[in-house]
């Protein structure tokens, strides 16, 4: 599992190292640091609970997600 | 109401479709696209009823879910293959739960073999990826873990009980948007 964490944007609120059941987190000088990216097993609750959203995980499974309204979706595209 | 729209209602659920007895329908109609109303509506169903279940009997709602969720478990793993090895009987249910869940077997990178003994206790590390539960909890905006995450775990216990004979467990360690990690103890 490759995780960066994007340090400029990071506030070193320690939420990810909290949540974290498997401890892949810990701050050094106030910065999360993916200390043992191996034990990620991909739930993503470091993304949600990041205030900064400073987090990126590249090789992940993702999910299927049934619940996102399709006609909403389309709307956004238009929009972004 | 009008004549016009009782017509027009009659009308809509006429066709000129030859529906014959040996028909057997192959494929789901209509395609899944067209059925994101029904699918949303069956979620919003099922959280509702979860939600409602829980307001009346509190804790109880939990057993009411897993027993349910083990019946269930039992009934579509009966038509398996019995074996005893557990990595065997969980190839099976990966097979049992296609469509609806997707796991995988997990360890941390400290263990050397996916079946851990810790504290007098054997079990292994499941990470749930794909499932219909969550994306219930989620399109209602309910917490994970509750009485509907019962459902699945009475669900997989009773599928590894009927495959194996074995006595089994499922705890939450966590649950997350994407994935979620199980712990299945085997006794």
């Amino acid at each position: 599992m490759d995780i960066r964490v994007d340090t400029d944007a990071c506030v070193g609120c320690g939420l990810c190292v909290k949540d974290c059941p498997m401890h892949v987190y810990e701050l050094q000088n106030n910065v999360s640091v993916p200390v043992r990216p191996n034990n990620c097993m991909g739930c993503l609750s470091c993304h949600e609970i990041c205030p900064a959203q400073a987090l990126e995980h590249r090789g992940i499974y993702a999910a299927r997600r049934h619940y996102i309204d399709i006609k909403v979706c389309e709307m956004l595209k238009k929009v972004i | 109401m009008s004549a016009g729209y009782i017509d027009e209602l009659h009308d809509s659920f006429r066709s000129d479709l030859v529906y014959r007895s040996e028909d057997i329908p192959l494929e789901c109609s209509p395609k899944p696209k067209e059925m994101e109303q029904t699918l949303h509506g069956v979620m919003k169903l099922n959280g509702l009823v979860i939600r409602s279940l829980e307001e009346i009997a509190g804790r109880g709602a939990n057993a009411v879910t897993y027993r349910a969720g083990k019946k269930f478990g039992h009934e579509v793993a009966k038509y398996f293959q019995k074996r005893e090895d557990v990595e065997g009987a969980l190839h099976e249910l990966s097979d049992l739960l296609r469509g609806q869940y997707s796991f995988e077997v997990w360890k941390p990178e400290d263990k050397e073999t996916f079946i851990i003994e810790e504290n007098g206790e054997t079990f292994i590390y499941l990470v749930f990826h794909d499932c219909i539960v969550r994306q219930t909890l989620r399109r209602n905006g309910l917490e994970q873990g509750g009485p509907l995450c019962q459902t699945l775990f009475g669900y997989v216990v009773g599928a590894i009980e009927e495959i194996t004979g074995r006595k089994a467990k499922l705890e939450i360690v966590h649950t997350g948007p994407n994935a979620c990690l199980k712990k299945l103890v085997l006794k």
